[in-house]
């Protein structure tokens, strides 16, 4: 530390991060996908030399984990073949990236000769070709069914385009203008992040920026071991259970066991063998699973960097298991299912390990992707829609859960898009972007309210594909927190034609005509406490706001309304109903 | 300058500072406690002493005015407070909740935060109110509006008491319609209800911003309507010959009816004039990177400049609510003089950032606040002279201060009570640091590049140790620090900013009527009201900017335009200032892309002229300017040491003060530390120093 002079650590520092989010900001201004440009659905690193991660940004927790041993495995793959003027683009599974449809895309930076960092812009197109347009494919046994695998490929070698590369690409994919865009965006990303940190070393001198880095690392992987020397050694267990949507193998249970040894930990994850269907995780992954989990747990400030993760030891289980799968296991699915479960088995086991840190979970994804014709411009349209996928947030020990934040593989991170430009971009009408009523898991601090995303396309029949689980479990309540009232807290699909709704729980591919309608209708997060110790107050100004109804408020939290009309509670009745339960106990 | 005088009015939420600029160039400062009740009588305490000052009567000094400029908190104060009027939300049924869903985004660097609270809202869920009614993407209507939902829902605000009513629908941007039926009914069913309507307020794309941005100005109208009214009518009343100018938060000034009509750009209305004041003083010294720290009573705001050009934001969350109007760029934190120091659970020293506001003040003021105060904190410090604050006008309890920290901080920690003090002084130094490390360092800009400028009137005791801290080596103290944001104001124009959207792709000679027409449709309403406003044509100066993008992104990139007819002969100049500003922010361009307009912006100033800058005169030696000595404490062991105090109206151009000092100057105080140096510039500026 005291070769670094602090200042110089603060402005080096804030440079990373402006640098990250300038990268942040080329990709989403730029972008044609609305998963780039409204969703957030993309993250931006660097790294060093080595590679490292120096900067993970607050991006999407489920692509920054993977990225750690992605960019080791790309830049091992190359060797010394590393030049000037790369550019790499790399989406496969098997050479540790998370699903395919998220595409990343790695320039070395150098410097004075010297290969000195990495600009890495990972993100999620609209479509990877394949028979499912946007890549998500229910009927996939293998990766093959799932799109074009892309093994790390330069499409640019020492500063030329490799024209013919980036066209076997392009062709591979769907609405080619809008790919074909969103790779330029990646591209302005990248050189964004290379420009700025060349001016950084033009300023500071690559010693000295090279040592207020190490610094930083070493910052983040202290703040990890003081907070992991603070749990009690021993081995505790964390069990998820990944629910069945429509696959037929049924319920599927994942273990975390983490073993805390003074201030490092282990992990190791135990999970079924691989199945014939898109919910498979292949090793990067899970990384992600697995970091989040430990995050949730340890919530520590920034500085996010791969020194957070010196002190933790990761076994992912055998291979040809469920989160460490080989090929040709089918995954498109993986970044929410399993991983999701992954993510709670792994909070859960550090819940055991430091009760005083609990938090709920959150809801689980439950998302669409849409295709079809835009008659408007005469052209195909396929996208994720990630609007589709927003979740209420778990309660914690001080507070309701958030409404609309999740999914917890997303922690916050994605945006769902101004209705207005979604409606600019594809051919639809959203004719509901709500919260729910009694989505949010009971307790004495509530879960947050999930969404219902209602749509319908205009002129043209419109392909609804769905993906996710959290249709059946509730997310977990922590502290005591628990549900009576299930059903409107677990996710689902409602499907309108003709008069008629029909609710679906597995993944499907529907086609939605104009006329009628698709709402998927997602999951609230967990609740905090007993919800018979939410104080009547409390409960009164959520059923004024519609976020809990009268039937939840007796049945969740034994409030009970004389006159529902102006919310006048019984409090004889609601003081003998929560008494009763206390004296069950 | 057409009068005698010019008068600037800043109301801060302790203090309210008067600047009044003659046609020869000499500015005076006057202070006067704010009343929030009533800031007329804040206002009326100041011209008192203004006209013992200059030997002229209220009216008199009034009545020769050119200007008479407000600048104003009680739309921010309201704001953060949550204290703007009952709202109601009249919204497309479907769509109740765009504002408390935000996108489905948690802030970054709240990501791992398992405290951090959701924000509040300004509206509550059951006083959104849904009704039927559909548009969409090109325009056209799939559900006509239906009234009978509009009626219920004001029938249900008439029920609840809500004062203020917005209106937003999506799509409303496309097709005005719906939103202008639905306000005729609000008017004709709650006549005295003030309304706000979505598409007029934000006439651009994107349903949340526009929502939010309308549900802002609708929760602050009725405040800042009352304020306005009482204003104007009291300088009416004065016989103000020309209408009262407020500034707003787009740096430039407007009349009051714009104030209460477009509240929403009231929000920042006082610190957005710092980063104009900054430069102007800075001026002397060619220097044109300036952070302006603007430390008053209550807060602590923060403004950058790079190369004389301040950060404009629109479409951005100010105080976690989405604005789209254009706003300068300030930081703000809850950091002033009447912010208290207190423990918190687990036994740390905190300051702020709640703050004892100027009712009832810090301790020291003896108006029965038993808080301590950062003012207290300095009071114990040495740094601040109970005798001589505002001139002696104003006596602190130097007790009562002693006594706030002893019981509320230095006995519960154990400590000395000089220890005690200067943890408080440390501590919102270290919070203020950290929040000009946001607007510099996060940005990417290094803040040891940049000149320092003090405002407010607690920012000079503290501006040493900030400068220390940043190692920023360059500090620019003016006499007028206390009210520099008055000054900017009065140096600044009238500016209105008028939007259009205008969604059309940039080929064939209509589209360039098309563009050509908005802007004169839209500059011809500016001029207009500016013409009203008593500005000659040669006086009023149009700006243009229009959002473009490559078909198929959806996010536009803005770019300034010269005044030009816009044709075939002409539009090659908007292609080619796109794809530059396209290369400049993202590294490339798509020249075979076509291009799209979606927004046109014009902006309009009405030019006012600037008083000149003063000029001192040389001053006798500095030694005759040292009135005492007192002991100050400089080191967190609470230890004193006897330090000189200067009377900083002694001192003339050139003069050099080294510290340890303390200067007093009639409504600041400027605390040197050890190691600094102070020089008297002649344009009324201390410029200080490193000289360790």
């Amino acid at each position: 530390m005291s070769a670094v002079d602090p200042i110089t650590l603060s402005v080096v520092r804030g440079v990373l991060e402006t640098t990250q989010r300038e990268m942040t900001l080329a990709l989403e201004k730029t972008a044609r996908s609305s998963v780039f440009n409204l969703a957030h659905d993309y993250s931006n690193a660097l790294f060093n030399h080595v590679p490292e991660m120096i900067m993970q940004g607050q991006d999407i927790p489920i692509h920054l984990g993977s990225l750690i041993p992605a960019m080791k495995c790309v830049a091992g793959y190359f060797g010394d073949d590393i030049h000037p003027g790369d550019v790499i683009l790399h989406n496969d599974p098997a050479y540790m990236g998370s699903h395919m449809i998220d595409t990343c895309m790695y320039k070395p930076v150098f410097y004075k000769d010297e290969l000195v960092f990495w600009t890495v812009c990972k993100g999620h197109l609209t479509d990877i070709g394949g028979p499912v347009p946007a890549g998500y494919n229910p009927d996939a046994t293998e990766i093959y069914a799932e799109g074009l695998r892309i093994p790390p490929v330069k499409i640019y070698d020492k500063g030329v385009r490799r024209y013919d590369v980036v066209n076997l690409l392009l062709t591979n994919l769907r609405a080619r203008r809008d790919q074909e865009g969103d790779l330029n965006a990646q591209l302005g990303a990248v050189q964004v992040g290379e420009r700025n940190l060349i001016a950084l070393l033009d300023k500071y001198g690559l010693d000295q920026v090279r040592a207020c880095i190490d610094e930083l690392m070493n910052m983040a992987d202290r703040q990890m071991r003081k907070l992991i020397a603070t749990v009690p050694d021993g081995t505790y267990v964390g069990k998820s259970m990944v629910e069945d949507a429509g696959h037929g193998f049924g319920d599927l249970e994942i273990t975390a066991t983490v073993t805390v040894t003074g201030d490092s930990c282990d992990v190791k994850i135990d999970s079924p063998p691989q199945i014939p269907y898109f919910i498979n995780s292949y090793e990067g992954n899970s990384y992600s699973g697995v970091y989040l989990g430990i995050m949730m747990f340890a919530q520590v400030p920034p500085p996010y960097n791969e020194g957070l993760y010196r002190c933790v030891t990761v076994d992912m289980g055998p291979k040809g298991t469920l989160c460490n799968a080989q090929e040709p296991a089918p995954h498109m699915n993986c970044t929410t299912t399993p991983m999701e479960t992954l993510t709670d088995a792994v909070r859960l086991a550090f819940e055991a390990a430091a009760p005083d840190k609990v938090s709920a979970g959150w809801g689980h994804a439950n998302g669409c992707n849409i295709a079809g014709w835009d008659t408007r411009h005469d052209e195909e349209y396929v996208s994720m829609i990630l609007a589709s996928i927003i979740s209420g947030a778990g309660a914690t020990p001080t507070q309701d859960g958030w409404h609309a934040c999740g999914p917890e593989c997303c922690f916050g991170a994605l945006t769902s898009g101004d209705i207005e430009l979604l409606e600019y971009s594809y051919p639809i009408v959203i004719h509901q972007y709500s919260l729910m009523t009694d989505s949010g898991g009971a307790g004495k601090y509530r879960g947050g309210s999930g969404t219902c995303w209602e749509v319908e396309p205009l002129d043209k029949p419109m392909d609804f594909i769905t993906f996710g689980e959290g249709r059946h479990n509730p997310a977990s309540g922590a502290a005591g927190a628990f549900s009576r009232m299930v059903e409107p807290k677990v996710g689902r699909i409602e499907i309108s034609r003709g008069g008629k709704v029909e609710t679906i729980k597995d993944n499907v591919i529907e086609v939605i005509n104009p006329g009628e309608r698709a709402a998927n209708k997602n999951p609230g997060g967990g609740g905090y406490g007993d919800p018979y110790e939410r104080s009547v107050d409390a409960v009164i100004w959520d059923v004024r706001n519609g976020l809990v109804s009268i039937e939840g408020a007796e049945r969740d939290y034994g409030v009970i309304f004389t006159d529902p009309a102006k919310l006048v509670v019984d409090m004889a009745a609601t003081t003998a109903l929560r008494g009763a339960a206390v004296a069950a106990e | 300058m057409r009068t005698k005088y010019r008068l600037g009015v800043d109301a801060g939420g302790t203090f309210t500072d008067f600047v009044l600029a003659d046609r020869d160039g000499t500015v005076r400062l006057f202070k006067a406690l704010s009343t929030p009740h009533d800031p007329t009588e804040a206002i009326s305490n100041g011209l008192k002493q203004i006209s013992e000052a200059v030997g002229e009567t209220a009216e008199a000094i009034i009545s020769q005015c050119d200007l008479c400029i407000n600048g104003t908190t009680v739309g921010l104060n309201a704001l953060i407070q949550h204290k703007g009027a009952k709202t109601g939300l009249i919204c497309t049924k479907g769509h109740e909740d765009s504002i408390e869903i935000r996108l489905g985004h948690k802030e970054d660097g709240y990501r791992y935060d398992a405290d951090y609270p959701p924000a509040r809202m300004l509206v509550p869920r059951y006083l959104r109110r849904g009704v039927r009614e559909r548009v969409v993407s090109d325009g056209s209507v799939m559900t006509p509006l239906n009234e009978q939902d509009v009626r219920d829902a004001c029938a249900l605000f008439l029920a609840e008491g809500v004062e203020t009513v917005a209106i937003s629908f999506v799509w409303s941007v496309l097709h005005q319609d719906h939103e202008r039926r639905a306000a005729e009914i609000v008017r004709e069913m709650m006549p005295d209800t003030l309304l706000t309507v979505g598409s007029e307020l934000y006439p651009q794309i994107r349903e949340y911003t526009r929502t939010s941005t309308a549900i802002t100005n609708a929760y602050l109208g009725p405040t800042l309507k009352q304020y306005v009214g009482g204003i104007d009518d009291y300088f009416r009343d004065l016989g103000a010959k020309y209408p009262v100018r407020y500034f707003q938060s787009n740096g430039g000034l407007a009349i009051g009816q714009a104030m209460s009509d477009r509240s929403v750009y009231a929000i920042n209305s006082g610190p957005a004039s710092a980063p104009q004041a900054g430069l102007y003083v800075c001026s002397p010294f060619g220097h044109d990177n300036v952070i302006t720290v603007d430390m008053g009573g209550t807060s602590f705001d923060i403004t950058l400049t790079s190369g004389g050009n301040t950060n404009i934001n629109k479409d951005i969350d100010f105080l976690r609510y989405r604005i789209g109007v254009p706003m300068i760029q300030v930081e703000t934190l809850g950091a002033g003089g009447g912010s208290i120091g207190w423990i918190d659970d687990l036994g740390l020293l905190q300051v702020g950032p709640q703050s004892a506001g100027s009712d009832p003040g810090p301790a020291c003021y003896g108006n029965g606040g038993d808080q301590p105060t950062v003012t207290d904190a300095n009071l114990v410090l040495g740094y601040v002279n109970p005798d001589a604050l505002l001139g002696g006008r104003m006596k602190l309890d130097r007790e009562k201060s002693f006594t706030a920290v002893k019981e509320k901080i230095a006995d519960p920690l154990g400590i000395s009570v000089e220890r005690a003090a200067h943890g408080m002084f440390t501590i919102v130094n270290n919070n203020m640091v950290n929040g000009i490390r946001r607007v510099s360092v996060e940005r990417g800009y290094d803040p040891r590049d940049f000149v320092l400028v003090a405002a407010g009137g607690a920012g000079s005791a503290h501006i040493t140790a900030l400068a220390k801290e940043m190692g920023i080596d360059t500090v620019l103290v003016p006499k007028l620090a206390s009210g520099l944001c008055a000054f900017g104001q009065i140096i600044s124009d009238v500016k209105y900013n008028y939007m259009a959207t205008c969604p059309l792709r940039l080929e064939g000679d209509a589209a360039y009527a098309q563009i050509n027409d908005t802007y004169a449709e839209i500059e011809e309403t500016g001029v207009r009201h500016l013409l009203a406003d008593g500005f000659e044509n040669d006086r009023i100066l149009i700006r243009r900017r229009i959002d473009m993008r490559y078909v198929g992104q959806v996010h536009e990139c803005s770019v300034d335009i010269e005044n030009f007819t816009i044709d075939a002969s002409t539009v090659d100049r908007l292609r080619d200032a796109f794809h530059a500003r396209h290369e400049q922010l993202y590294t490339y361009s798509e020249k075979q892309t076509p291009i799209e307009v979606v927004n046109l912006e014009s902006t309009l100033y009405g030019r006012v002229d600037r008083p000149a800058l003063p000029r001192l005169a040389a001053g006798e030696d500095v030694s005759g300017a040292i009135k005492s000595h007192r002991p100050m404490i400089f080191s967190p062991d609470g230890s004193a040491i006897d330090g000189p105090v200067y009377d900083g109206s002694k001192l003339g151009m050139g003069a050099v003060v080294d510290g340890p000092a303390v200067i007093e100057e009639i409504t600041t105080t400027i605390v040197i530390e050890p190691g600094w140096r102070a020089s008297l510039h002649e344009s009324g500026s201390y410029i200080l120093k490193r000289n360790d």
